[in-house]
């Protein structure tokens, strides 16, 4: 199988750059073509043998997550004086320090702060702040400028700029819907949540079972059956390649390669998923299912560089006390059964997790005990090899833009610090432009 | 110029290619109707449908209501902690959407006047808006009729339409946009997006249009258009080069008798009904005759169907389905029902179109985009399900409707909704076709490929049928069925 895809990548990357080649470079020059090809697509090419590189992943708190409850500035007495009701009392405060505590329900990460395996960037925000969920969402996905609408997400970027010839599971999303910080100009990345639907299913027999034939005829009909290593390495041209396929000249070529690529990776993550069980209990919650499963592929060895989950529940507008303190809770389960299992599997130094919120919440508790739309908010970042502690400064609850808090940090740059110092991407191809990096990795 | 498509090259093909792009595509028996027709009978009858196929009855919430009285008591509802009064608005809007989706896709897939339906989906992406900011279903429903009425008319016109339009003015916060100080959003995308594309513009001109549409205004009681005098900047602006105290009506006369403009809609439009990739002189060609006709559409998808581009080999059998067309085609194909509104829904998401809700204002990028290895694998699985009905799904989602995205009593009737019988394969063949491998294979091929197949494709076929050891049952007509639609080729349209 590796050595498959393995022969398959390296092919797809002469054919792509190939299928230019055929008919601008006469055919005797070709052999000189690929040579050069092989070098230029290594360095363009991020590794993903899924043993040994760093991995990021993302975790998504969707609605809006309360930052101010999330890390506290609990001897701030404006946070006490505008949040009567829904302020948390300092006793009960994780303390990171003399004035910044984390949710009493963020134990987990509270254990990772104290063992340097954490980071907290505080106001992390955009300018012109959009309160809408959409928008702001969209902002986030796609890195863009409040004013400018981007389509492809920055890891689609990501992917289109510094993964051609990858494998598809260059990026993975539990979800039903792919993310939009996926959206590429060449789709990568695959998207499932559970690995038993990420599959070809057969037609029914009478039985009432699959029909174990047609199966066996669709992998021929894309190509799957057929597969040789390629010869491309030998100098051969392109349209001597065995199997169906030359280039993604036709669209008809693009499909059946993806469908290929579909099969492939369908067959990798379900072995995967049923070999690689966790040793550690994950919680019972949808968060906890979804990074079991990451914990699971990267168990396995997937060749992926960028995992995707998500949290939903976060609009807090109303009856906000428990509600975002069992949000807290999940979160904080979930992320401790990962890096346990993720220190079992001796993988936490490859892998770093980081959260995000399209924003945070108003500062001013609301008439129904909730908060409502606000703007800048914190991330998490932690990991095996995470550069700890608090960056940013926590901004000033009096001095405020329309009762929201004003940002310190623009949260590209820490996309930028992800992109340059953890997955060796130049973060200024995939973002577009150069936004200062945070010591964080 | 565009050259006209010679009279003997109109065959099979060409009507299964023009029912394919022009409509949702069409069973054999209907193409063969419309081959019959000749060129310029069939584009005549899709361009100038009868006017007895028009009426489709609105949905029956489908009206305007006090809309402020509504959020009021929502609000109320929020202040006194009623959740059960929440829950019943939350349930209202999402109700509708869903409706408004289920409706507008039967209409697609029953009209009599299909092109209206593919120029009216054409236009909502291109006036992209989405029900996740505008929160209304009457408001979606209404611009979805202003868009279908405007659809092959004059594109100056539609343009006016959509600067009053509610759902479109929330959408690009034209509402909120004062004398003092204009909100530039809906001025940037009309130039940017909606009429003559980037770098035909300046900053200049944004700010100076932005206040030419101060005054646009919503009333909340009957869910209106109005025009406040009072919030409106009546002072002179440059706009493009002109000086004068224009109103929003001539910001978009002079952009779309901008060159540009022409330029931009052909390229648009090109890609729609042509190729992903439209050569400069293509769009060059389509953009003339746009200005020759004024910017009205009708003539000018006129002459597109009637051309020798539209049919040209590299054009044919080369647009990827998007997820609409995927869902109405098949369908039709198979002649079975279309899936019920919360599967169907399930499955845009999955797919990666939700009608009415746009990824943003810049709609769907479509062609390779539509294609990633879940979408695909998503494809064929979802052609195994119209197929064969709920057998092939996983007990758990049978059960629970898991992972659906739905809650409660929508879970419940998801559950019950995704229930469905394999289709009657002998609607599709007769007893002699079933008993004869190849004629099988050609028959349904016709069918749901428009063609013969490839001979990579054909083989695999062929094998499947001699591995099922000329056993003609339903159940191997459906897999051979499922395989042509597992195919790469089945992808395109």
């Amino acid at each position: 199988m590796s050595n498959t895809l393995h022969t398959r990548r390296k092919f797809l990357r002469t054919s792509m750059l190939g299928a230019a080649a055929s008919w601008t470079l006469p055919v005797f020059l070709e052999k000189t073509f690929f040579a050069l090809d092989a070098l230029a697509a290594d360095a363009m090419t991020q590794a993903t043998s899924g043993r040994d590189d760093t991995i990021l992943v993302v975790l998504q708190l969707a609605g809006g997550n309360d930052g101010l409850n999330s890390v506290v500035p609990f001897v701030d007495d404006a946070y006490h004086r505008v949040r009567p009701k829904l302020a948390l009392p300092p006793d009960k405060i994780l303390k990171l320090d003399s004035e910044i505590g984390l949710n009493p329900r963020l134990t987990g990460l509270k254990s990772l702060y104290d063992s340097g395996q954490l980071a907290i960037v505080q106001g992390v925000g955009y300018p012109n702040p959009n309160r809408s969920h959409f928008r702001s969402a969209e902002i986030w996905q796609t890195a863009s400028d409040a004013d400018r609408v981007k389509n492809e997400g920055w890891l689609g970027r990501y992917f289109d700029n510094c993964c051609r010839g990858a494998e598809p599971t260059v990026g993975v999303a539990i979800s039903e819907q792919s993310p939009q910080a996926f959206s590429a100009k060449i789709p990568t990345g695959v998207t499932f949540s559970h690995p038993e639907q990420f599959r070809w299913k057969a037609s029914m027999g009478a039985d009432g079972k699959p029909l174990s034939e047609e199966e066996a005829f669709y992998r021929q009909l894309i190509g799957g059956a057929e597969e040789k290593p390629s010869l491309a390495a030998d100098g051969n041209s392109i349209s001597s390649l065995p199997g169906k396929f030359h280039n993604d000249a036709t669209t008809e070529d693009f499909l059946r390669r993806t469908a290929l690529d579909a099969q492939l990776s369908s067959d990798k993550i379900l072995a995967i998923a049923r070999k690689y069980k966790s040793n550690v209990p994950y919680p019972q919650t949808p968060l906890g299912a979804s990074l079991n499963l990451i914990g699971r592929m990267i168990a396995g060895g997937l060749a992926t560089r960028v995992y995707y989950a998500s949290q939903g529940g976060f609009d807090t507008h109303a009856g906000q006390i428990g509600s975002h303190d069992r949000l807290m809770a999940v979160v904080n389960q979930a992320i401790a059964a990962f890096v346990a299992d993720l220190k079992q599997q001796g993988n936490f130094e490859r892998v770093l997790l980081m959260t995000f919120s399209e924003f945070g919440r108003r500062v001013a508790e609301n008439a129904n005990n909730g908060t409502d739309h606000g703007t800048a908010a914190p991330m998490f970042l932690l990991g095996g090899r995470v550069k700890p502690g608090l960056f940013g400064k926590q901004p000033s609850l009096t001095d405020l833009d329309n009762g929201d808090l004003k940002f310190n940090i623009d949260f590209r740059s820490v996309y930028a610090s992800v992109l340059d110092n953890w997955l060796g991407a130049p973060s200024q191809l995939v973002l577009g432009r150069k936004f200062s990096t945070l010591p964080i990795v | 110029m565009l050259n006209p498509l010679p009279v003997e090259r109109w065959d099979d093909r060409a009507a299964a290619h023009l029912l394919n792009r022009a409509a949702f595509g069409a069973t054999p028996e209907e193409i063969a109707v419309t081959k019959a027709k000749g060129l310029a009978g069939a584009v005549l009858d899709l361009v100038e449908p009868r006017v007895s196929a028009l009426p489709f009855d609105p949905p029956d919430w489908a009206h305007p209501r006090d809309l402020r009285s509504l959020r009021q008591e929502a609000r109320m509802a929020k202040q006194n902690g009623d959740t059960t009064k929440i829950r019943e608005v939350r349930k209202t809007e999402a109700d509708e959407i869903l409706d408004l989706r289920r409706w507008w896709m039967a209409r697609m897939a029953t009209t009599a006047a299909p092109l209206l339906e593919k120029m009216t989906l054409f236009w909502h992406g291109h006036f992209a808006t989405s029900v996740e900011k505008v929160k209304d279903g009457y408001w979606m429903w209404l611009q979805n009729e202003t868009i279908r009425r405007h659809a092959l008319a004059n594109f100056a016109a539609l343009t006016k339409e959509m600067s009053r339009d509610p759902a479109m003015m929330i959408y690009l916060d034209l509402p909120q946009s004062r004398r003092e100080h204009p909100n530039e959003n809906w001025a940037r995308e009309l130039m940017e997006l909606f009429t003559v594309g980037l770098g035909n513009y300046t900053e200049q001109d944004v700010r100076e249009s932005a206040r030419a549409f101060t005054g646009y205004r919503l009333d909340l009681v009957t869910q209106r258009f109005w025009f406040a005098p009072n919030q409106y900047d009546a002072g002179p602006k440059t706009f493009l080069g002109r000086t004068g105290n224009f109103n929003g009506d001539d910001i978009i006369h002079f952009l779309t008798k901008q060159p540009a403009c022409a330029q931009f809609l052909a390229k648009k439009l090109c890609r729609f009904f042509i190729e992903e990739e439209p050569s400069p002189s293509l769009i060059n060609a389509v953009a003339e005759r746009l200005r020759a006709h004024d910017l009205e559409i009708k003539p000018v998808l006129r002459e597109i169907f009637s051309s020798a581009e539209f049919y040209s080999d590299r054009v044919m059998r080369a647009q990827i389905k998007s997820p609409t067309q995927f869902i109405i085609q098949s369908c039709k194909l198979l002649s079975c029902d279309l899936p019920g509104p919360r599967v169907a829904q399930n499955a845009m998401r999955q797919m990666g179109q939700i009608l009415f809700a746009p990824p943003n204002v810049k709609g769907w990028d479509g062609g390779k985009s539509w294609i990633s290895t879940s979408t695909l694998l998503f494809r064929n699985n979802f052609a195994n399900y119209l197929i064969n009905g709920d057998a092939i799904l996983p007990p758990a989602m049978k059960r629970q409707g898991a992972d659906v995205g739905f809650r409660g009593a929508a879970r419940a009737a998801f559950v019950d909704e995704i229930r469905r019988n394999p289709i009657d394969v002998n609607r599709l063949v007769s007893a002699d076709v079933r008993n004869n491998a190849q004629r099988l294979i050609a028959n349904l091929s016709k069918r749901v490929l428009q063609s013969d197949p490839p001979s990579d494709d054909m083989a695999a076929f062929t094998n499947f049928l001699a591995a099922r050891k000329d056993d003609s049952s339903d159940a191997t007509v459906r897999g051979l069925l499922h395989l042509m639609m597992s195919t790469p080729l089945y992808q395109l349209t």
